[in-house]
């Protein structure tokens, strides 16, 4: 893996977008931006799901979805470049591997829910307790996604081995 | 009286120690108040311009809690946060910029509580200026963060 990371930082696209002084910072307000929407719809879904606000049928409190996984994209994108100009920054960093293991777990958890568990979303009306399932569902994808945030912005203080 | 601040022992507490609780800690915790904030107005003013239209009125009002509770947050640890560096922030314009952004938009999402969701509202249709408001709240919060962040850069 040091070979790729190294290989990585030396290429031409690397060092260009480190060498462009705007795109970091430019970079970082679109993650900022996009972690906005992610958590703000993915948070009001996942509070339904755990039993809030039971008087919003699910299927509507599904609706802000698109919008939460357009600022998922949003910091995919942004995300990777981060990786692509400071390869060695985030490799090394036992924070960056802890958010990418908590970033898979939501993933997992949010598959798992569509494949096996969603189809069940629209049968549940207003006022429905949802099932345990839904909730555990729920209460995982909330925290990771907080897990995520934390371990991103704790970045630069936690785990570099300094 | 902001060098007294920005020198006071706690403050140095917070940009001296080793700890993780002290200045990351405060600075996660802002993040972690954003994201409820402006997390809860993007869901807010989503439902104004008629994504998730079969949300109930009521419902939404609670959403405007986790706004005023991420915002209470976010005041706590912003003056934190200032207070440590108190006057390189004072005179930083893009500071300001941020502050007034902020103030716009909390006006604006007060205004969208009262015409969008007040008691007069039933969710079958939304004022128009109800939906510019929406459109100027996503703007501002958006511009916000980015003046947040350029604080660290200009």
């Amino acid at each position: 893996m040091y070979g790729f990371i190294t290989w990585l930082e030396s290429t031409g696209v690397s060092t260009a977008l480190r060498n462009t002084t705007w795109v970091w910072p430019t970079c970082e307000s679109i993650h900022f931006i996009g972690l906005t929407m992610l958590i703000g719809a993915a948070g009001f879904f996942d509070l339904r799901l755990m039993g809030f606000m039971r008087r919003v049928p699910i299927a509507a409190a599904k609706s802000f979805m698109p919008y939460g996984i357009a600022g998922f994209a949003l910091n995919l994108v942004t995300g990777t470049l981060f990786f692509v100009m400071r390869p060695s920054m985030y490799a090394f960093s036992a924070a960056w591997w802890a958010k990418v293991f908590f970033i898979i777990l939501a993933g997992l958890n949010a598959m798992l829910f569509e494949t096996t568990l969603g189809a069940r979303v629209l049968t549940l009306g207003p006022g429905e307790a949802p099932p345990t399932s839904f909730k555990i569902v729920g209460c995982v994808s909330l925290l990771s996604w907080f897990a995520v945030l934390y371990f991103g912005r704790m970045l630069p203080y936690i785990g570099t081995g300094n | 009286m902001l060098q007294r601040l920005q020198d006071s022992a706690f403050s140095m507490w917070v940009v001296g120690s080793d700890s993780l609780w002290s200045y990351p800690t405060i600075l996660t915790l802002h993040t972690v108040g954003l994201a409820i904030i402006v997390g809860a107005a993007f869901v807010i003013d989503l439902r104004v311009l008629g994504i998730g239209r079969d949300v109930p009125v009521q419902q939404m009002r609670k959403v405007f809690g986790f706004f005023w509770t991420g915002f209470a947050v976010n005041l706590a640890s912003g003056l934190v946060l200032f207070a440590v560096d108190a006057v390189h922030k004072a005179g930083q314009p893009v500071f300001l910029v941020k502050l007034t952004l902020i103030a716009v938009a909390i006006v604006i999402t007060a205004r969208i509580r009262r015409i969008a969701f007040g008691t007069a509202a039933d969710g079958t249709s939304t004022p128009g200026d109800a939906r510019s408001l929406a459109v100027a709240s996503l703007v501002l919060w958006a511009a916000a963060i980015i003046a947040g962040r350029l604080m660290a850069y200009l």
